[in-house]
């Protein structure tokens, strides 16, 4: 089972780099999507199935939608669509499509050849929950507080310029 | 949970709930006094409950928190700090015209980090703690979204303080792959069963996460621009509260290593104390900016706090309590000072706006003189006992070579404090526009005046409360 973690650690250091080397936010999404594919399988192989469910759907979706986003955003007209063109050129999506090949080949091989995976302890859905209200409830509500700062910054600071200025607001 | 778990949390509950009712009350109607006020109430509740939850101490609430005297102690000092920041952050807020209610929420979540982390006995709540506080504190520093000094100091304290993070959690795991468990009692552990690379390198990365927190010297480049960023209310929070709960908590946990056993970790912890008091104090002399001033005179406090910590033992608990009592009385008036001075036009930071001041604001030169001189060390002020506690604390131990740096920087640091004063009593060039004096911030400045004095002549009441609370009689 260790070539699993190795592979899928080493597809998420790549990935992760190159995020941070892009200069367009859409390619550097492109290898964010495979960093957190990558991170899940990680999960799996440390034998927490379910976590890494949640990785896929809760990041790896996240920034599907807003790569969608982005996307609608800039289809606005032919030369927008030109654009566009560029933005998805082949030299930017082949190094995200091998990597994420590559996770999938090592997952199925995985799967294939021994069924399950190995690990004798699977934390399942129902160990998770019971963590999270049992020991750990304090640390879901103190979580949902830092949720609460997060939303109440980013509404700050996120707003249009047009209110910000002084003599305005209230 | 049993009934008297949530009793013991009490105070926590009313603190978590009252940034929620801020939030609530701006969607109905937005206005600054209603969220000061809902802010004010939701601290002074929260604080009385602390004497309600004290009868149910020490209990620890799940694995995650641990209520006793020195959590509730601490959660107290931040819950008054934070009164006072609020109290003068209505003023300076009143004169510039943002969307105002936000404020406090941010305020009040990050009063809840910082309790959070005094009461932290998990690797969990500490970092949930941490986040908690440093999420509201990047959007407080830039809260004044119009200026640049703040949005550039936002941004240099979420990268910096995000790679912290980093580094902190990466040690997490570290010693959690080595001591299998992640309560930070674990970390006694650590130190019992002898030296092993996994426990190093996790210490090492995690002192780097605290001592980036603590803005201890090699990791204090950022506290200068951050505090001169930041708006003036807001730097007097990054600089005692949330560095005093990070430090309640380093000495609960750490002295619990009874570092001798870890020699190298005393070596690194005593160089780190000594380049912050001799960094703190020297470039501090090379400012013009009183922020700036400030924030090194900060870097330079913790390295004293560092010399009482590596005392070690009782008394060196009692030497922190006190210092970090008294370092928040003098760090809050000063900032408050610098608050209540701002004008509508902006804050006064030049040494040079600062000349003549006793001349104009009489009361206002003679607080920030008395904080001044706290902060120095000097007699008739908390900061004479609190350093007359830790120097006691350090020869008791037998620290000679940390007490001398002590000495030694501390004369250097009298030099420009003593710059600043001498500014505020010299001949005035020009009228400085200066704003009127705001009602809350004065009256949170003087509280903190009388405050500073009670505490400088009169410091057996404080004590009295400290001993009681470490040795819980």
């Amino acid at each position: 089972m260790e070539y699993l973690f190795y592979i899928s650690g080493a597809a998420a250091v790549i990935s992760t780099f190159m995020v941070i080397i892009q200069t367009k936010a859409v390619h550097a999404l492109l290898y964010l999507i495979v960093s957190l594919l990558s991170v899940a399988l990680v999960f799996f192989s440390f034998g927490a199935p379910f976590v890494a469910a949640l990785e896929v759907i809760i990041y790896a979706g996240a920034i599907m939608v807003l790569f969608v986003f982005v996307i609608m955003m800039l289809n606005l007209g032919p030369e927008a669509a030109e654009e566009e063109k560029k933005l998805i050129s082949a030299r930017m999506w082949i190094g995200p499509s091998i990597l994420a090949a590559i996770l999938l080949a090592v997952l199925i091989y995985t799967l294939t050849r021994t069924g399950t995976i190995a690990n004798p302890l699977i934390v399942g859905p129902k160990e998770v929950g019971m963590a999270l209200y049992g020991p750990y409830l304090i640390g879901v509500e103190l979580a949902s507080i830092l949720l609460l700062a997060g939303m109440v910054g980013a509404y700050h600071l996120g707003r249009g310029r047009r209110y910000g200025g002084p003599g305005e607001g209230e | 949970m049993a009934p008297d778990d949530l009793r013991a949390l009490l105070p926590f509950m009313i603190l978590a709930a009252s940034p929620v009712a801020v939030i609530l009350a701006i969607a109905f109607y937005r206005g600054h006094a209603l969220s000061f006020i809902i802010s004010i109430a939701g601290l002074l509740i929260s604080f009385g409950s602390l004497f309600y939850s004290f009868r149910y101490a020490p209990r620890a609430v799940t694995p995650l928190l641990i209520i006793d005297r020195y959590s509730l102690f601490f959660t107290g000092l931040i819950l008054l700090a934070t009164l006072a920041v609020s109290l003068i952050s209505f003023g300076y807020l009143e004169n510039r015209s943002y969307r105002r209610g936000e404020y406090y929420a941010l305020l009040l979540s990050a009063a809840l980090g910082a309790s959070t982390l005094v009461a932290s006995s998990h690797f969990a709540s500490f970092f949930l703690g941490l986040e908690i506080l440093s999420l509201s504190l990047y959007a407080m520093v830039a809260y004044t979204r119009g200026s640049r000094f703040s949005l550039e100091a936002a941004f240099k304290y979420l990268v910096l303080a995000s790679v912290s993070s980093a580094f902190l959690l990466f040690g997490m795991a570290l010693i959690y792959s080595y001591a299998g468990t992640m309560e930070l009692a674990g970390l006694a552990l650590v130190s019992r069963a002898g030296p092993s690379v996994f426990a190093t390198a996790g210490l090492a990365m995690m002192l780097v996460g605290i001592g980036f927190k603590l803005a201890l010297a090699p990791f204090h480049m950022w506290t200068p621009d951050v505090y001169e960023g930041a708006p003036a209310p807001v730097s007097a929070f990054v600089a005692t509260v949330s560095k005093g709960a990070v430090f309640a908590l380093l000495v609960r946990y750490f002295s619990a290593f009874s570092l001798h056993d870890y020699p190298y970790l005393f070596w690194v912890l005593a160089g780190i104390s000594i380049l912050s008091m001799l960094i703190g104090n020297l470039l501090a002399l090379l400012q013009n900016n009183v922020k700036r001033i400030l924030a090194y005179s900060s870097i330079s406090q913790l390295g004293y706090l560092l010399v009482a910590f590596l005392a070690s033992g009782p008394q060196s608990f009692a030497a922190v309590s006190y210092y970090l009592a008294s370092y928040f009385v003098a760090m809050l008036g000063s900032f408050g000072i610098v608050a209540v001075l701002a004008g509508p036009r902006g804050e006064l930071v030049n040494l040079e706006d600062y000349q003549g001041l006793v001349w104009n604001r009489p009361w206002l030169a003679g607080i920030f003189t008395g904080m001044l001189l706290s902060l120095a060390g000097l007699p008739l002020t908390a900061g004479f006992i609190a350093k007359f506690y830790i120097v006691s604390a350090g020869v008791q131990a037998g620290q000679w070579a940390l007490v001398l740096v002590l000495a030694a920087s501390s004369v250097i640091g009298l030099f420009y404090y003593v710059r600043v004063i001498a500014a505020m009593y010299s001949k005035r060039l020009e009228a400085v526009p200066y704003g009127e004096v705001p009602v809350g911030g004065g009256i949170a400045v003087a509280v903190l005046t009388v405050a500073l004095l009670w505490l400088g002549i009169w410091p057996s009441t404080l004590i009295g409360i400290i001993q009681r609370m470490i040795y819980g009689n």
